[in-house]
């Protein structure tokens, strides 16, 4: 399974780009939105950091393993999908 | 080695180096309630307590020597001696202070405030500046998401705290991550001095 890094882009400019070493193993650039979007929620709900006033300025810019881009997700996405309901 | 959750606990171990995570997880994730290294004995509080086990977990550490002692030695010591007993309850004393800490950190203090208390935990139970885990590990322990860690990490980073490599964090400013973790950090330390090493 291929691995995508999920930088996140908490300001303009590089110091603004927090990058992931890490990564996580998903199945294609849907589970990667869709693990985007999971993890977005939660860090909203119960990360607090002293230096992120707002989450919802935050995004998430997924990168492969060569480092090129696949995906930018918006934390605010997180609150789109609400707009479904009448 | 290392007890598991639910098990009969046959041995209790003294870490002479690294430490052991003590953890819960329920379906909503996973995390860290305590920490016991060289200062204390891993299994002692329910041995002691009157159970023969735990509903939690324990992770091995840093991995260094640990030397080990079978329930029933023990408990056959501690019915002779009164002073061993008294010490030992008062280790397990300490290390509910802690744990105590821990529920007080996760309810008023932010990430970054919660990653530099754990950081001046495992440093005071290994020796040197450099601990080896990834941000994956620190966010099992945080209970928080890997990206928030890898943020909370950058911003000690920034600050010339500490120095993050792949699968490494140094410390660099003992004193100034004392002074971030404020009020979240050495509460159970100052017992362990008042309990145990003035005892």
């Amino acid at each position: 399974m291929p691995r995508y890094f999920f930088n996140v882009r908490h300001r303009p400019g590089p110091a603004g780009l927090s990058e992931d070493l890490e990564g996580d193993e998903l199945a294609d650039v849907n589970a990667a939105r869709e693990h985007a979007l999971s993890v977005a929620r939660k860090m909203i709900a119960r990360d607090r950091l002293t230096m992120i006033r707002d989450w919802m300025v935050c995004s998430f810019e997924i990168v492969d393993e060569e480092g090129r881009p696949v995906l930018t997700v918006p934390f605010s996405d997180t609150v789109l999908e609400l707009e479904g309901w009448d | 080695m290392p007890n598991r959750a639910q098990h009969a606990i046959r041995q209790l171990f003294f870490p002479e180096a690294g430490f052991s995570s003590i953890t819960t997880s329920g379906s909503g994730g996973k995390a860290e309630v305590g920490i016991i290294g060289r200062e204390g004995l891993v299994g002692a509080s329910p041995i002691l307590l009157g159970s023969d086990r735990t509903p939690h977990e324990q992770f091995i550490q840093n991995a260094g020597e640990v030397l080990s002692v079978d329930t029933e030695a023990l408990c056959a010591a501690v019915r002779q001696s009164a002073s061993l007993h008294k010490l030992l309850l008062r280790s397990i004393q300490v290390q509910m202070i802690q744990t105590a800490q821990t529920a007080f950190a996760n309810a008023t203090y932010n990430l970054d405030v919660r990653l530099c208390r754990w950081l001046l935990m495992c440093q005071d139970r290994l020796d040197g500046d450099e601990l080896h885990l990834t941000h994956e590990f620190l966010s099992l322990m945080l209970g928080s998401q890997r990206s928030s860690t890898t943020l909370a990490i950058q911003a000690l980073e920034g600050h010339q705290l500490i120095k993050a490599r792949r699968g490494r964090i140094t410390i660099l400013n003992r004193e100034a991550m004392e002074a971030v973790a404020d009020g979240s950090y050495g509460l159970p330390e100052a017992e362990y001095a008042r309990l145990i090493e003035g005892a």
